[in-house]
């Protein structure tokens, strides 16, 4: 895939043909709005999505701002949506706040949408599928903590400050780590999400700290840079990380990382795109899901080890179990 | 115009002019840090400590260099970071398919140089502002690897090549040695060839540059394609440090970069700075972020010092040097 883009590249006027959105077909369109084209969570929405929508004989048609995060660019490509009409809307809102204009638009509009992902702060909604942060963090660093027998010196890296995941996922970290009175937290420092920064903290952190037995890292990005920099300094500690990327499942299987909780992305879009369809064709729908974190480990990260394009949907039986209200 | 000598287009550097006056004054900021954080942290002078921050400010310090000459001819180059991001995904592409990672060097450091010799014409033939020209570019760039790797990542090289950014010879890390060998380059470069003298012409004073003969557009189609080839060779330390690429490693990168060029005062109008003070730039930056870590600075304070840290010294500079004229 990656090399035929490869060629395309010397080939710039192809590149408009790449850019032009897909033909409707017969059945609804699904506009599915992510946030950014950079992490490969949305790209699992996307794909979740994307499975849905052809098991049911549906369309999706995605929205991304080119500016990762952008608000103004989401709220455009929301006013280019209401004058296309869509059957319905999946919405991911880059900012839970700031958005809220842009979903009051849309209900103008009367178009029906979904939320997924990040709460948004107001608006009207057929259905909210999301995930909890706090119990990500919570579990994965209790996961951590159980494998180090509820002892050692632990360090966190934590992504970019002040933002929502990076709060409740810290949270659950601190929480997990105060249930266990053997471990001592030695240091919570920013990685902002980046490996690079990420892999440069853990080095400065194994130069204060002779003895670092466990690293709690706000995403698998920055777990996989702080293994790096244990492995550059031939030293061992157990790190866990947040996303259930690919990179972290070939790490799981490695023996190099310990574990990633999943965000449940692929389920999301997956659920998101049914509820959405479902309420267009009269059909019942759940209206809030919250989906319990998945600790993906050495033992289970069989399911998790498949393209994305070959994994399957929950169905709408299984969803309500996944955490429904 | 050949009679006209290097002497008549700008007077020789000699090493007690302003510039090391300037010079004086940055490994003294410097050094007055290494003192503070050696008395607050046990291990910050150890020479484990020290090697890790030389081998953090290298990164740094070969983006900032090529981009010290682009701010010698009074230009500015934004695209830098999107520029490493770009050719770290296609030479790990290369790296992937062709197993050999000499191909995947060449690759970014064409890919690189192409970006640089692109915004040298934007900058020449066309005479967009370099600002500009270098902002559209960062933005094609972006879109060109975002779409490309489409929020995947690229991990998992050779042996061999990790070597390159996380290796050791003689007990130094290697990309030290690459370190001294680009600041001397850079520096030889500068002060002591007549290309370089043209530079810092240019930046002084264009008008009469051009008027002493000195072929101005060729010059600047230099320093940009240089400025891009060393962003093309920082993809490669990225790579084979971090062992994976992805789309957004760029964004962090670039204003780090530009701090160190001002910080190790070479000044945005031109015509005045040094490469070596650049690398004392990037080696203030790299030290405050290792003080933070190593002192355990929370993470809510840790972009506000760094703030402080930037706009502090580029106002010391502009007084001291106000001083000296």
């Amino acid at each position: 895939m990656r090399q035929q883009k490869l060629g395309y590249l010397a080939l710039p006027l192809l590149m408009a043909a790449a850019f032009t959105t897909q033909a409707r077909a017969d059945g609804e369109t699904i506009a599915v709005f992510t946030k950014n084209q950079t992490n490969p969570y949305f790209q699992t929405v996307r794909v979740g999505a994307d499975v849905a929508a052809k098991a049911m004989n549906a369309k999706t048609l995605h929205y991304i701002p080119t500016k990762p995060d952008s608000i103004p660019e989401q709220l455009s490509q929301i006013e280019d949506v209401v004058v296309k009409k869509p059957s319905s809307i999946v919405f991911i809102p880059v900012d839970y706040k700031a958005m809220v204009p842009g979903v009051e638009k849309i209900n103008d509009a009367k178009i029906p949408v979904v939320n997924i992902t990040d709460r948004s702060a107001g608006g009207k909604f057929v259905s909210f599928i999301g995930a909890d942060d706090y119990s990500l963090g919570l579990e994965t660093a209790r996961h951590l903590l159980k494998t180090l027998g509820g002892k050692g010196n632990i360090v966190i890296i934590e992504g970019v400050k002040g933002s929502l995941t990076n709060v409740d996922r810290i949270r659950g970290f601190n929480d997990a780590i105060k249930e266990n009175p053997g471990a001592k937290l030695l240091a919570s420092q920013p990685g902002n999400y980046q490996r690079l920064q990420a892999l440069q903290v853990m080095e400065n952190l194994m130069q204060s700290n002779s003895q670092i037995d466990g690293v709690l890292a706000a995403n698998d990005a920055m777990a996989v840079g702080a293994i790096e920099a244990l492995d550059g300094a031939n030293r061992k500690a157990q790190v866990i990380g947040i996303n259930g990327t690919k990179e972290a499942i070939d790490a799981i299987k490695s023996g190099k990382l310990l574990a990633s909780g999943d965000y449940n992305g692929f389920a999301q879009g997956c659920l998101g795109t049914m509820m959405a369809i479902r309420s267009l064709r009269d059909q019942p729908i759940i209206n809030e899901i919250v989906l319990k974190p998945t600790v993906i480990t050495k033992d289970n990260y069989k399911p998790f080890d498949v393209p994305l394009e070959q994994r399957n949907c929950p169905t709408f039986e299984e969803a309500g179990k996944l955490g429904g209200k | 115009m050949t009679d006209i000598t290097k002497e008549t287009i700008a007077p020789p550097r000699s090493f007690l002019s302003q510039d090391a006056i300037q010079l004086f004054y940055r490994l003294l900021a410097a050094f007055l840090i290494c003192a503070v954080l050696a008395v607050l942290s046990d291990s910050f002078l150890s020479l484990g400590n020290i090697l890790n921050v030389l081998r953090q400010a290298s990164l740094t310090f070969f983006i900032a260099s090529g981009l010290t000459l682009v701010v010698l001819t009074a230009g500015l180059d934004l695209s830098v970071g999107a520029n490493v991001a770009l050719s770290a995904c296609l030479a790990g592409t290369v790296i992937h398919q062709t197993g050999s990672p000499v191909l995947g060097i060449f690759t970014a450091l064409i890919v690189g140089g192409i970006v640089g010799l692109l915004n040298g014409i934007m900058v020449t033939a066309l005479r967009i502002p370099s600002f500009i020209a270098t902002y559209g570019m960062l933005w094609v760039l972006n879109g060109l690897t975002y779409w490309y790797m489409a929020g995947d990542t690229i991990h998992g090289f050779p042996a061999g090549f990790r070597q390159i950014g996380s290796g050791y010879l003689f007990g130094l890390p290697i990309p030290v040695y690459l370190l001294v060998v680009f600041l001397a380059i850079g520096t030889l470069f500068a002060q002591r060839t007549i290309w370089g003298q043209e530079i810092y012409a240019i930046g002084a004073n264009p008008v009469a540059a051009r008027l002493s003969g000195i072929p101005v557009a060729r010059r600047l189609l230099l320093v940009y394609s240089v400025s891009g080839t060393m962003a093309g060779l920082a993809s490669i330390i990225f790579l084979s440090r971090l062992n994976s690429a992805e789309a957004d490693i760029g964004e962090s990168l670039t204003l780090p970069a530009i701090a160190a060029v001002l910080i190790g005062g070479t000044s945005l109008f031109g015509g005045v700075g040094t490469v070596f003070g650049t690398f004392v730039g990037a080696l203030i930056l790299t030290l405050v972020l290792n003080g933070m870590n190593l002192l355990s600075v929370s993470a809510n304070w840790q972009p506000l010092v760094t703030g402080i840290i930037v706009i502090l010294a580029v106002w010391l500079d502009m007084k001291t040097r106000r001083r000296a004229q």
